[in-house]
């Protein structure tokens, strides 16, 4: 490492941990100032007061039962997908995987469009609510599992499993199951569901718009983090958040452990081959594939279709008009809510902000860790783990920390400053940056550097003549995926800046929804403004998809 | 003991057509042909990893044609040795048959490999331990795909030899495929040239 380039990796680290992890840690220190330091009295406060009564035993329960039915909608899909070859498969792909990349709140939109009155009208009860949650949480982790598990089966070297055919221990099914598919998939289903568990754990937007009653940890957080921190007014707020985010931390910890460890055995030695070699047909697989895409694109389409869709309230009867009469009120705005053009705009600005900031630094950071993995292997890792850190903390807690974090420095500065979403953000999206840019560098064929150097280019040559040009791919990946997670995001938005007046898209959407069920615009509205974000997210998948490397085995 | 009568395959241009094989017990064919001419697509044919466009595989006088290849009792041996990365030498080996391992691979000069992680094993070894694998199951007949094409010359010649009087002292018939006809000389009793048919 030369001394520029030691220049730029102090800086980036200096920069990292003063805008995301120093927030962070005035934000607890501002609620353990009010709490106290206790542990345990944060995590028995939860069950003590009335508004987190039960729900870590509901997110728990949630979670893991939102993971077993994403791995049972998953897997057959990622096997069938994987292991026949179909017409259009990249495509089929992408419409399989899209929930993934559409933001929660989107998710949430399209659920309660077709359990409400606008679709079945089923949502009369809490078992019906329940498995809604359940579903949208499935909906909206399926293509973890098609990501993890498909690529594993559909780039396997076909030998592994021609060379068991022809052993006497691999003639039946399940010889075959327990010797080849079971040891080959096991780490890549573990790995999906552990991260299928942490999404459902932390989900926030699907449980406060789906459930009626119960919150999970992240929701709870969220409704009382406007009176946490404060001395001497509902002290008991930053008992539940600092409960539910010890909590939290823990279990998200305890799952980046496990992640980490099943992504080790999951880059085994196994052969790979060309996606080419898998040939083989399986006309029964549309069974399978057909209702697949049929659950994928419902609540999409619903979306779309709910916001052409307007109830018509006479004096004896409903019924429903097609009319674009929501979409007049979602541009239009009102007192009460700015027009989508406007969100739209602070969407953009925010997102485009957080790329500025997160791409290079996630970049210089990234660069950072890979260099010192060659002379320092101990600090790269603590590097790494660093970087890796806001992994380990929800949305709503990184929105909190923002939040109290410059309360902290500046208070005036939590309701004047414009581009507080963007530090949020930030925090979010440097972690996925580095997740991304990490491998490529390690990838990089080093001679084309060394070879580069002897015809005398500068570093600066290098860079851009010769590492972005062949890095542009995983570049490109970040960038859109950056963007994409700062237009989508929710939880941390919801509490920097859900009562300022430069509220994002999500933040629109939620507020469109919370009107009053009567006004029969409420519902078109918020989807209409729904469909916006989606268009935008689904281009941004497109062009990823495109640029997306189908060997790396379910990354980002 | 394996018959091939009138065989038939085409992918876009024909591989072979109406081509005719008898191995006795005990004898080793080498079918040569530059690459591209089907000699593996005729191999995995003949295993039932493939099927035929037309023609008859009879073993022993039975016709197993239609049989699947996991219930035929051929064997092959792939160019690159196909050893499962998350099982040990011996857990291969348990694949075939969950006894003789010791034995199995004494056998193939490999004696105490029991517990090798099977990606420290170098070509030529691998390409051993898959051989053990492949005889420790017994098969009615062995087929070879360019199993030797990767090693060093000394580290061929040597594992040809091998093989062959492996093969010999079971009187297993076996079919090698390759394009080098040093090789085919070496190994084989009688050759067979598929771009000549």
């Amino acid at each position: 490492m030369n001394n520029t380039q030691k220049f730029f990796s102090i800086l980036a680290v200096f920069i990292y941990s003063a805008i995301t992890i120093i927030p962070i840690v005035f934000a607890i220190d501002r609620l353990i100032l009010v709490s106290g330091f206790n542990p345990i009295l944060w995590i028995q406060s939860l069950d003590q007061n009335y508004v987190s009564q039960n729900s870590i035993t509901f997110t728990f329960v949630q979670a893991f039962f939102s993971t077993i039915l994403t791995v049972l909608i998953g897997f057959p899909v990622a096997w069938v997908l994987g292991r026949y070859s179909w017409p259009f498969k990249a495509f089929l792909r992408s419409i399989l995987t899209l929930p993934f990349v559409i933001p929660a709140i989107i998710a949430a939109m399209g659920f309660l469009t077709i359990t409400g009155p606008y679709g079945l009208d089923v949502r009369t009860d809490e078992s019906t609510w329940w498995w809604t949650l359940i579903f949208s949480h499935a909906w909206f982790n399926i293509a973890l599992i098609i990501r993890f598990c498909e690529p594993v089966l559909s780039t396997l070297n076909p030998n592994f499993e021609e060379q068991l055919l022809l052993l006497p221990n691999g003639i039946t099914f399940f010889s075959r199951l327990k010797n080849l598919w079971i040891p080959i998939l096991t780490p890549s289903i573990a790995a999906a569901s552990c991260m299928t568990f942490v999404f459902s754990f932390t989900s926030f937007a699907l449980v406060k718009w789906i459930t009626v009653r119960d919150k999970t940890l992240e929701s709870t957080m969220a409704e009382v983090s406007s009176s946490a921190g404060i001395q001497g007014y509902m002290e008991s707020s930053s008992d539940i958040v600092l409960g539910a985010s010890f909590i939290q931390f823990l279990v998200l910890l305890a799952s980046l452990w496990l992640m980490s460890f099943l992504q080790q055995r999951r880059q085994t030695k196994w052969q790979q081959a060309s996606e080419l070699f898998v040939q083989n047909k399986n006309a029964k697989g549309w069974f399978v594939l057909v209702p697949a895409i049929f659950f994928v694109q419902l609540p999409i389409i619903s979306v779309i279709l709910g916001s052409f869709r307007v109830r018509d309230v006479s004096e004896n009867s409903i019924s429903f008009k097609w009319s674009t009469e929501g979409w007049y009120e979602a541009f239009q705005g009102s007192y009460s809510f700015p027009p989508l053009s406007e969100a739209l705009f602070n969407s953009l600005i925010y997102s485009f902000g957080t790329l500025i900031i997160a791409l290079p630094l996630g970049y210089i950071l990234a660069s950072t860790i890979h260099q010192l993995e060659e002379n320092n292997s101990n600090l790269s890792r603590i590097l790494e783990i660093y970087t890796m850190l806001p992994f380990a903390l929800s949305a709503a807690m990184i929105g909190l920390g923002v939040m109290l974090g410059i309360i902290k420095l500046n208070p005036s500065a939590a309701y004047d400053f414009r581009f507080l979403p963007v530090l949020a953000h930030v925090i979010i999206t440097v972690p996925f940056v580095v997740r991304i840019i990490l491998p490529a560098l390690r990838s990089f064929d080093l001679s084309y550097d060394e070879n580069a150097k002897v015809l005398g280019m500068s570093n600066f040559s290098r860079f851009f003549k010769i590492k972005l040009p062949l890095m542009k791919g995983s570049i490109l990946v970040a960038t859109v995926f950056t963007l994409a997670m700062s237009l989508g995001e929710f939880g941390a938005s919801f509490i920097v800046a859900r009562n300022s007046e430069w509220i994002t898209l999500p933040l629109l959407i939620d507020s469109l929804r919370g009107k009053p069920m009567k006004d029969p615009l409420t519902v078109p509205s918020s989807n209409a403004v729904a469909t916006v974000l989606m268009l935008i997210t689904m281009i941004l998948f497109l062009i990823v998809e495109k640029f997306r490397n189908t060997k790396d085995r379910g990354m980002f | 003991m394996l018959s091939c009568l009138n065989l038939s395959k085409k992918y876009g241009k024909i591989l072979f057509n109406e081509l005719n094989i008898n191995l006795e017990k005990g004898e080793i064919l080498a079918i040569i042909g530059p690459s591209g001419c089907g000699k593996t697509t005729l191999l995995r044919c003949i295993c039932g990893l493939e099927e035929l466009d037309s023609g008859k595989i009879l073993l022993n006088g039975d016709d197993i044609t239609k049989i699947p290849a996991e219930e035929r009792g051929i064997g092959l041996l792939f160019q690159k040795p196909v050893l499962y990365p998350h099982l040990t030498v011996s857990g291969n080996l348990s694949l075939a048959s969950f006894n003789n391992h010791d034995k199995a691979l004494v056998e193939v000069g490999l004696p105490n490999f029991e517990d090798r992680d099977v990606d420290t094993l170098s070509g030529g070894e691998g390409q051993r331990v898959a051989l053990a694998r492949a005889l420790l199951a017994n098969p009615n007949v062995l087929l070879l795909d360019e199993p030797f094409s990767a090693l060093d010359l000394d580290m061929s010649i040597k594992l040809i030899n091998d093989v062959r009087a492996l093969l010999k002292d079971r009187s297993c018939p076996a079919i090698l495929v390759t394009h080098n006809i040093e090789e085919a000389k070496l190994f084989s009793d009688r050759m067979i040239d598929l771009s000549k048919i």
